[in-house]
């Protein structure tokens, strides 16, 4: 029997806007189709009739997850456009914030599919062990969620030395779950069974399609822009690219726990070595030069990137934000092709999708 | 800082282009638009070269050839939006279905609408239609 299940506009595990229209042969998912589009806040409208630094405040808004990358690359951006140098001791907090976000996403996505899996006491260690990076953020950023940590021209706030002995300390303490985890990932028998073989998107499909990020990654796609096209102060640090040629939810799983030993590497040498001086430029309100900047960073789930065109003055002319979830949202109906209903769930959410990102 | 190399082509040269990147396995970052100074639309091919990005642009037409044959969703879903948000026509380019904008949206309002309108003018617009 021929039947089409409706999933959503909302992910039953995610809380997130997204329709999945799934024309299935009994349990077997035969095609699919992924529609977004639910939350569309028209940030990038807003964003021109801001400033500088009111686009900072707003683009932090654009996702609860990654807020740090997208005020890292709108500041890039306008950066670039200015012919801004940012201080050494800016950019390497910059860096030390945006690996701490991207232990944090890892973290809290391993955790829900856990959840998804149906393996809930992993799900509660791994969030438990992703609160120790979320008190250092607070520590660090005064917020848990909207860091407000980046300026034009450098960063907001510094690192004091007790504080970066606080979040060496964390690094250290974050291994030894981090082993566990990782240990409980790649050999736990229900994680093999809902994971191994399932939502598999072949190599050639992921070129295709444009896949970023760890889902790329996962499915032996080797890319990375902080390795590739180095930016901020990235080129000065010596981190591996993991990645999985399985192509399917477990190596999306494999991928995003060995990052998270990778961000630790960064932040410890990033520590380590933090330059003395400045962390910005100063206060004023910066103009946007007549120009145009488009500037990527690698966001926890893949390849973000803004384009800014300023006209000389206080406002933007044109802000546009793309977000990793719309590079990999299009490879979801391919990779659901041939699974059961039952893991559409799971496949769905193994993208790691931010559908209010990708809305904007 | 990432090296952004702007060049300017003709329409005729998307496609070939695309071709070429596509064979060389280069990804196709974004495709962009915005309105210019002088009111035409500039619209950028960006592809990552790394360690840059090179962007192609072709500034004053409002029907474009799609390279959704070339890079598939990677650009299909770029062309849609850009469809929704200024009314740009790409060639071959399926649009049945919306992308981001309601229904209502783009039924009543018309495309391009949210974009190019500066947002006091749609505020006027608005309070007109609600007969304040």
């Amino acid at each position: 029997m021929s039947y089409i299940v409706p999933i959503g506009p909302y992910h039953p595990a995610l809380e997130e806007p997204v329709h999945a229209k799934l024309y299935t042969e009994g349990e077997l998912i035969k095609d699919a189709e992924v529609f977004v589009g639910y939350n569309h806040r028209g940030i990038e409208k807003l964003a021109t009739e801001r400033n500088a630094i009111q686009t900072l405040v707003l683009v932090e808004r654009v996702c609860g997850i990654c807020s740090h990358s997208h005020a890292f690359t709108y500041a890039m951006c306008v950066e670039a456009i200015n012919g801004t140098e940012v201080p050494k001791r800016g950019q390497y907090i910059r860096v030390i914030t945006a690996e701490l976000e991207r232990l944090h996403s890892h973290f809290l996505w391993l955790g829900i599919a856990c959840h998804i899996i149906g393996h809930d006491s992993m799900f509660m260690h791994i969030w438990d062990e992703r609160e120790l990076v979320m008190d250092i953020l607070e520590k660090m950023t005064g917020n848990r969620v909207n860091y407000a940590m980046v300026t034009i021209g450098g960063a907001r706030r510094d690192i004091d030395d007790d504080l970066r002995r606080e979040i060496l300390d964390a690094c250290v303490k974050l291994k030894a779950p981090l082993d566990r985890i990782t240990e409980i990932a790649l050999t736990d028998k229900t994680i093999a069974m809902r994971t191994k073989g399932v939502g598999v998107l072949p190599t050639a499909d992921a070129i295709r399609l444009g896949a970023v990020g760890p889902h790329a990654r996962a499915s032996g796609v080797n890319i990375d822009v902080r390795r590739d096209a180095p930016y901020s102060c990235y080129d000065e640090f010596e981190f591996d690219v993991p990645v999985v040629d399985s192509c399917d939810v477990f190596a999306r799983v494999v991928v995003r726990a060995l990052e998270c030993y990778e961000s630790i590497k960064i932040i410890q040498q990033a520590l380590e070595n933090l330059p003395e001086g400045p962390i910005n430029l100063g206060t004023k309100l910066p103009k946007i030069k007549e120009g145009q900047a488009v500037c990527r960073h690698e966001a926890p789930r893949g390849q973000l990137s803004h384009m800014v065109v300023g006209n000389g003055g206080l406002t933007n002319h044109r802000v546009s934000v793309h977000v990793p979830s719309f590079k990999n949202t299009p490879t979801v109906p391919f990779m659901l092709r041939n699974n059961t209903v039952a893991d559409a769930g799971l496949i769905i959410a193994s993208i790691d999708p931010c559908f209010s990102c990708l809305d904007r | 800082m990432q090296e952004y190399k702007r060049i300017d082509i003709s329409k005729a040269e998307i496609v070939p282009i695309a071709e070429r990147m596509r064979k060389q396995n280069v990804y196709l970052v974004m495709i962009h638009a915005f309105v210019n100074k002088e009111g035409l639309l500039d619209v950028s091919w960006d592809y990552a070269v790394d360690p840059g990005v090179e962007s192609y642009h072709v500034v004053g037409e409002t029907t474009l050839p799609s390279i959704g044959e070339i890079y598939d969703a990677a650009a299909t879903w770029p062309e849609r939006e850009l469809n929704e948000l200024f009314g740009i026509e790409f060639e071959g380019l399926d649009t049945t279905q919306r992308l981001f904008l309601p229904e209502d949206l783009l039924e009543t309002q018309g495309r391009g609408q949210i974009m190019v309108t500066p947002l006091a003018e749609l505020v006027e617009k608005n309070k007109k239609e609600a007969g304040q």
